[in-house]
Formats: C-alpha cells, sequence, structure tokens
C-alpha cells in the first residue's frame, strides 16, 4: 500500500503527538522509530498537522525540476484559485499561468466536473429508494476509510471515476500525446490517488505537487495579468468543489428533482455520518458528500492560504449554476463515451483478525482482555501505541511486551527492589546466632 | 471449542449522548475475530436499537453480548415499566416513546421490527412493572 507521509527519523523526537491524533490508529514508535501501518494509514494528514518538528512531511514530485521543462501541464484541484488574494478571477489566473508558459487543462476540468456531476445525478436517479443514499468518492481518505472501517458501505459508493483524472483522460483523448500531466494537490490525500489509483488500474496523472509549493512560486514570480485582455468568461461551478457542499450543490444543478443530499466535512463528521448510515438511520437521504479536511478541500494540509479566508473568495466567487442546453449536450455527449466509469471496484480492505481460525481468535481475545485490565487504562503514549487497547493487541499480536509500559515497568522494579530488600535482611545459617536475637 | 467470550455493558437511561457507544465496542470486537463483515452489521443494528430501548423507554439495563464460536447470543434486560402488548410494539411506526426522545429524533417505532429483521431468532419476554428480556441469536455462516 502505497502513501504520501514522509517520515524524516532525524527530526522526529518521539514526542507521540502524532500517535494521538491518527484518528485510524496507524502511527507506532517501537525502538525509538516512528513507523507508520500502510494497511491502516488513509492519508489523511492529521499526523502532519500535529507534528511541530516537521519530522513529517508530504512525499511530492519535485516542482522545480518539473517547472523547469518545457509547456508543463497543470491540472489544478478546484482550490487552488482559493489561494491568491490579487487574481479575484480564475480565468484571470489562468491568463497568468499561461504566460509563465504553463498549459492549464481549465477546459477539461470544466467538463470533467460537469460530467461526474451529471453522472451522479443519474445514478442517484435509477437506484431504488432503498439503496440510497450514495456516497461520493471524491475525497480519497474517505474512500479509504470505507474501505478499512465500514465495508458494507462500499457498494453505495458512486461509480465514477475523480474528475481531476477524467479531465487528463479527456485531454489525452483529444490530443493523442504521452506528454506528463502534473496534478496540483491540495492534499497528501490526492497525492497518493494518483501514486495508488481506487477504481483504476493506472491513474493518467504521472507527477504531482502540492498547491503550496505551486502557489508561493507563482506569487514569487511577481507576473500581474494584462490589463488590456478580457479573459473568457467561465461558469467557475466546478471550482466550488473546492468547498464543504460545493459536489452537493453541483449533482442537484444536473438533477431534474430536488434532491436531498448532506454536505459534511472534518474527521469526526465524516466518522459519524458514516456509522449513522452503517446502522441504517439515515433514511430519506438521496446523497452524501463527505470531505475528511474541515471545511472541505481548502483545509487540505497542502494549501497555501488559510482555510476560512480560501472559503470566504469562493463564496464572492461568481457562480452560474444554470446549466444551458449546449453544456447539457456536451456532457451527455460525454456520459455516453462510458470513459468517466470506474474499471476496478472499490475492494474492501478489513483489518486483519487476531487468528484466521475464529477458535484461536476467541482465545486471543481472551489474552487481550486479561492484559487490557492490567494496564493503567491513561493510554499516556509513551509504549509508542495509541491506547492502552491497542497495546494489548499488539502484545497478543506478538508484537511487544507488557514491560514497554512504563507502568508495568516500574512495578516490575519495585517488586525486584522489594525482593531485593527481603533478600538483604536474611543471614546466612552460620551467622544468625550473632545477630543478637536468636 | 473455547470459552465463549463475554460482553456486558450497563446502559444508563435518558442519556442519548453515549448512546451507541456499547454497539460499536461489540462490532469492533466481532472484526477482530474475523467475523464477515455483513454479521458484524446485522449484530450493531440489533445491539444499537437495543441499546435506545434501554436509554428511551426502559431507563437502562444491561446489554450483553456472549460470543461463541459459531453463534453470537444478544440480551437486553431492564426492570423498566414493561411493554402492555408485545404483538403492538412489534407493528412499524407504532411506539410510546416520549415526546422529548422523538424530539431528539428517536422513537420511530422502527426498533423492534429493525431488530427481528436483523436477527436469526427472537425473544422477548415483558412483565408491566417488572421489567423486559430481549434475546437474539445471531449465527455465523461456515465458510
Amino acid at each position: 500500500m502505497l502513501h504520501s507521509v514522509k517520515i524524516s527519523r532525524e527530526a522526529c523526537q518521539g514526542c507521540v503527538n502524532c500517535i494521538k491524533v491518527c484518528p485510524v490508529e496507524a502511527i507506532r514508535v517501537v525502538d525509538g522509530e516512528i513507523s507508520i501501518m500502510g494497511e491502516l494509514c488513509i492519508d489523511c494528514g492529521e499526523c502532519l498537522r500535529s507534528c511541530h518538528r516537521q519530522a513529517l512531511g508530504i512525499e511530492e514530485d519535485d516542482w522545480n525540476r518539473i517547472k523547469e521543462s518545457s509547456r508543463v501541464t497543470l491540472i489544478p484541484d478546484p482550490v487552488f484559485f482559493s489561494q491568491f488574494s490579487h487574481y479575484n478571477d480564475p480565468a484571470q489566473l489562468v491568463d497568468v499561468l499561461q504566460s509563465l508558459d504553463f498549459n492549464l487543462l481549465i477546459d477539461e476540468l470544466e467538463e470533467a466536473f460537469d460530467l461526474c456531476s451529471y453522472a451522479s445525478a443519474q445514478m442517484i436517479s435509477r437506484t431504488p429508494a432503498s439503496q440510497l443514499p450514495l456516497i461520493s468518492s471524491y475525497c480519497p481518505s474517505v474512500l479509504r476509510l470505507i474501505q478499512s472501517r465500514f465495508p458494507e458501505l462500499l457498494p453505495r459508493v458512486v461509480h465514477v471515476c475523480s474528475p481531476l483524472e477524467l479531465a487528463a483522460d479527456l485531454w489525452r483523448m483529444r490530443t493523442n500525446t504521452t506528454a506528463p500531466v502534473t496534478l496540483l494537490a491540495p492534499c497528501s490525500s490526492k497525492i497518493t490517488m494518483k501514486r495508488e489509483p481506487q477504481g483504476r488500474e493506472q491513474s493518467p496523472i504521472e507527477q504531482a505537487v502540492t498547491v503550496r509549493r505551486v502557489a508561493r512560486s507563482i506569487m514569487a514570480s511577481n507576473v500581474s495579468p494584462a490589463p488590456s485582455h478580457t479573459p473568457r468568461e467561465r461558469n467557475g461551478r466546478w471550482v466550488q468543489w473546492a468547498r464543504r457542499g460545493g459536489e452537493a450543490k453541483h449533482i442537484q444543478a444536473f438533477s431534474d428533482k430536488k434532491l436531498t443530499m448532506l454536505a459534511v466535512s472534518g474527521m469526526r463528521n465524516t466518522l459519524d455520518v458514516l456509522q449513522e448510515l452503517e446502522l441504517g438511520r439515515l433514511r430519506s437521504v438521496d446523497f452524501i458528500e463527505c470531505r475528511i479536511c474541515d471545511t472541505g478541500c481548502v483545509g487540505g494540509i497542502g494549501t497555501a492560504d488559510s482555510r476560512f479566508l480560501a472559503n470566504l473568495r469562493l463564496n464572492n466567487m461568481k457562480t452560474n449554476w444554470e446549466i444551458t442546453p449546449k453544456d447539457l449536450r456536451r456532457v451527455e455527449g460525454l456520459y455516453a463515451m462510458d470513459f468517466w466509469m470506474v474499471t476496478k471496484e472499490f475492494s474492501p480492505r478489513p483489518r486483519l483478525p487476531l487468528s484466521d481460525n475464529v477458535a484461536d481468535a476467541m482465545v486471543k481475545l481472551q489474552q487481550m482482555k486479561e492484559i487490557y485490565s492490567g494496564l493503567p487504562h491513561i493510554d499516556c503514549g509513551s509504549c509508542g501505541r495509541p491506547s492502552c487497547q491497542a497495546m494489548a493487541e499488539e502484545i497478543v499480536r506478538g508484537h511487544g511486551s507488557v514491560t514497554d509500559c512504563i507502568f508495568k515497568l516500574r512495578e516490575g522494579i519495585s517488586s525486584l527492589a522489594n525482593k531485593i530488600v527481603t533478600l538483604s535482611e536474611s543471614q546466612p545459617q552460620t551467622l544468625k546466632r550473632r545477630g543478637g536475637s536468636n | 471449542m473455547g470459552a465463549p467470550v463475554c460482553l456486558e455493558y450497563r446502559i444508563e437511561g435518558n442519556d442519548f449522548m453515549v448512546a451507541g457507544a456499547a454497539s460499536n465496542n461489540i462490532k469492533n470486537t466481532l472484526k477482530m475475530l474475523g467475523i464477515a463483515s455483513d454479521i458484524c452489521r446485522r449484530v450493531a443494528i440489533i445491539t444499537y436499537e437495543s441499546e435506545i430501548n434501554l436509554v428511551i423507554h426502559a431507563g437502562g439495563g444491561i446489554l450483553q453480548a456472549i460470543i461463541s464460536e459459531d453463534h453470537v447470543d444478544l440480551v437486553a434486560k431492564d426492570e423498566g415499566p414493561g411493554i402492555p402488548d408485545i404483538s403492538k410494539a412489534m407493528i412499524e411506526g407504532y411506539s410510546t416513546a416520549t415526546e422529548e426522545a422523538r424530539e431528539m429524533g428517536f422513537g420511530a417505532g422502527m426498533g423492534l421490527p429493525n431488530i427481528k429483521r436483523n436477527c436469526d431468532e427472537f425473544d422477548i419476554e415483558s412483565t408491566i412493572g417488572k421489567g423486559t428480556t430481549l434475546k437474539c441469536v445471531v449465527y455465523f455462516p461456515q465458510n
């Protein structure tokens, strides 16, 4: 399992901050070395936010090398257009990037996001009411969370490829070129989407860098848009996907009837809504849009500007939600081509049980309960695991011993010390009379 | 045949905020044992609905899950007011929940029918003024 969280072992001081915030309990510090359990990690980036020593970073491609090559083709995430205070209009920013000799796939992105929304709206209208709500597949971390924690919900995930990848597909189809495409990603999770694609064999995107890196490099280049030139009018619908609720609104624009949709963002909200859905308590909802980052993709770990400001800018941006007959014809044409659908099922990634055999696993579970009852239950993290429960589980799985717990270790030392005192007070038989009492 | 794993939770009455913790715990335990995920989901629904019932109707009680190799026994026991007419309580949409519970989004009268739908064996005993005991069994299919 590939991921995009990079560990710098020299910088890590073993402070266990990251261990405590990881929502899937995937981080351990064993023998003084931090490690991430690949099968559990969902690339949400929470550990990156908690690390004050820059020991954790995002694994991205080298932007300085990429920008040196001629006519770089870029796929910017919608978030990219919210990062600049002085380019208020996406079309203006497109001009700036073009003047820097970057090829921005903006037309393809506009079409791909429209196509995605249309396909999702079609899927919702064809699904029987009992199998609703469907869940968005846009946030790769949410998808991974569903695969590992809520595998029963996988059939509800819309089987539509990421619009970012579809834009690259569209461009390749039209131009027939093999030049590499670079994704400007707002988070570690979307970089992982390129490295380990879900729902398709291979990603059409070759390189990925963070929005932060590129936005700062453009700000540093000090290019101002040409004043005389009037940029092409754009609908800007897709840029709103950077905010919570943007996707839901876009889908609504393509739907014939009024849809009931939930849009939630942030780890806790996402976990709660998925749990409620799993328990069958979300009846009469048609669609759920989940984003792992607070306030949506603008809150991504790889963004350059404040998520609140970015949100505000997007809110002030002119957006045309009206679907013209021309838009509709174009999107119907693309829809008929069928390339937007996932070609590989989203497979469950359940956590490994304690043993392959239920009877054996039950014995281990009993052992785990016994070990756990002896631990202090304060989840201090000193043992390098996120909780006493996780520690008990690791011991049973054969990774670690009870003395990894600092309190158990002290108990052991104390009882040993008591034994030493007792031993030191006992005298050899031959000397006992000199001791006085006997 | 190993000894069954017994999980027991005390559920407090009228505490809506924590309802769901026990069922989540039971589900995670089953996953650790390698039980198929659709079985885990069914057990989670049964235990969650029972938990909610204990919270809104019974003023609290005990929720037990006894996991054996091929099945799980689920017991929800309370000393609440009891159910006057069980056959009526089994009808979808019929509920005696308080206004407060309904305001919280609970008490839609789906609990017991939902439990019955998701378990393999279902038994409910209730005495007015003494309490209710709900027993369910879910079998694990052999793979």
